[in-house]
């Protein structure tokens, strides 16, 4: 043993101790400069090439495990009756207990926002461009922002934290045991549950302030109610509606597939939980300022 | 069943149990809950259906553990060091008793352990791991 331990203990290709004396060669001469000139850029460059690579192949599994999770959304084997009882609690959690903070929200922030526009487009002299501006602006692009900001913050980082927990305590491979497929018992219902709850209250917020639209247009451009509604229906564009619909989809899907991702990350280590969901989390919101701009050049487009 | 097989901890008992029944045979919650209670019955443990992992003491735990694992289509259990799930056992009928309180829900059953606590494990076959 003591052998043993003494071996452990050399340092292999050491050789004996050699004096040098002069300057050291690295800084002796300008060719050596060079040599090291060239050998940080080669390590800058590997450092920059390893990353894209990482980043590369971050993003391509995460577009492999969406196109997989897509597909399971379309398999009826996957709606049995756990994975209903996992979608009607999700639903609660994330829609149903919000509502009181989200309507309180939606008031406190959309009825300043119309309020203000509106102010401005009188002041401008474009009173006639009021449905447009509300419909464009407001509908299309303040309210999925906020309402995929709320369930961001509230559900997603929740969702991470539980599928790190459950990588931690072993329930994942539990589940693996008894032959549960953790895509349709756990998945699904999360990310179906995230799409429908950003359309929902995506809508919801809408209506409250387009109703504080209502209000506001009677005070500062003293206009009934029937012209307010027949104004905004006219400036309804189908176009404009469809990539909400299509934004509030695919920003249901990331917020709450991102998270499971890097849920799934975590190793068996309880430290690893925090770090899960701060990449997780970071990564979200990332994806939701990648959607917002794909949707603006839609839109510009 | 194994200590490395825990219940789910964000479901309570009878949730861990009926989950089997739900998405195995696509059993209607209430239909798998009381079937879960019928089980929880004969152990006289009605009491922890509404708790959760943490709330359950070594026992009951291993209680809802084997009910779990019967509730699989014609169950062959296999339980891995059982002392790992109840470290503090004093009966040594406990395992016997529980086991034949189930005895009709499944087909074989087999427990690994180490050898010098066979003794636990009186009238049930057990592997010998130098077999």
């Amino acid at each position: 043993m003591f052998g043993n331990h003494r071996k452990g203990l050399q340092i292999p290709f050491a050789g004996p101790a050699r004096l040098v004396i002069g300057s050291p060669l690295p800084f002796s001469s300008p060719a050596s400069s060079r040599r090291i000139g060239k050998g940080f850029m080669y390590a800058a460059i590997e450092r920059i090439g390893e990353s894209s690579i990482r980043t590369a192949k971050a993003f391509y599994e995460t577009l492999a495990f969406s196109s997989v999770v897509f597909f399971k959304l379309f398999d009826r084997k996957s709606f049995n009756s756990a994975m209903r009882m996992v979608l009607v609690n999700q639903i609660y959690f994330t829609s149903v207990q919000i509502l009181p903070l989200f309507i309180v929200v939606s008031i406190l922030f959309g009825s300043p926002i119309v309020g203000i526009t509106l102010q401005i487009l009188k002041q401008f002299g474009l009173a006639d461009r009021m449905g447009s501006v509300l419909m464009g602006v407001v509908v299309t692009e303040i309210s999925p922002f906020m309402t995929v900001l709320l369930i961001a913050l509230r559900s997603s980082s929740a969702i991470n934290a539980e599928i790190a927990v459950m990588k931690v305590n072993r329930e994942l491979k539990t589940l693996d045991v008894f032959r549960i497929d953790v895509l349709d018992y756990l998945f699904l219902p999360r990310i179906i549950n995230g799409i429908l709850s950003v359309i929902c209250l995506s809508t919801l917020f809408s209506i409250l302030a387009l109703a504080s639209g209502a209000f506001f247009s009677r005070y500062i451009l003293d206009m009934s109610f029937d012209d307010y509604t027949t104004l905004l229906f006219l400036s309804a564009d189908f176009s404009d509606l469809f990539i909400l619909l299509v934004k509030c989809v695919f920003l249901g899907f990331f917020i709450t597939l991102i998270p499971i991702r890097f849920g799934l990350r975590a190793t068996h280590e309880l430290t690893s939980i925090p770090i899960s969901v701060l990449n997780g989390m970071v990564k979200v919101f990332i994806a939701i300022v990648m959607i917002e701009v794909i949707s603006l050049l839609f839109r510009f487009i | 069943m194994a200590a490395d097989a825990p219940l789910i901890s964000n479901l309570d008992v009878l949730g861990n149990l009926a989950l089997i029944k739900q998405y195995r045979e696509d059993l209607p919650k209430l239909e798998a809950e009381s079937l879960v209670m019928s089980y929880l019955q004969r152990f006289d443990l009605e009491r922890i259906a509404f708790r959760r992992n943490p709330a359950l003491t070594a026992e009951e735990r291993f209680c809802s553990m084997l009910v779990r694992a019967v509730l699989v289509p014609e169950a062959c259990v296999v339980i891995d060091r059982p002392l790992k799930i109840v470290p503090d056992l004093q009966d040594n009928r406990f395992f016997r008793d529980m086991l034949t309180k189930v005895s009709d829900s499944w087909s074989s059953c087999v427990i690994i352990d180490y050898p010098w606590n066979r003794e636990r494990y009186e009238d049930i076959p057990v592997v010998d791991d130098k077999s």
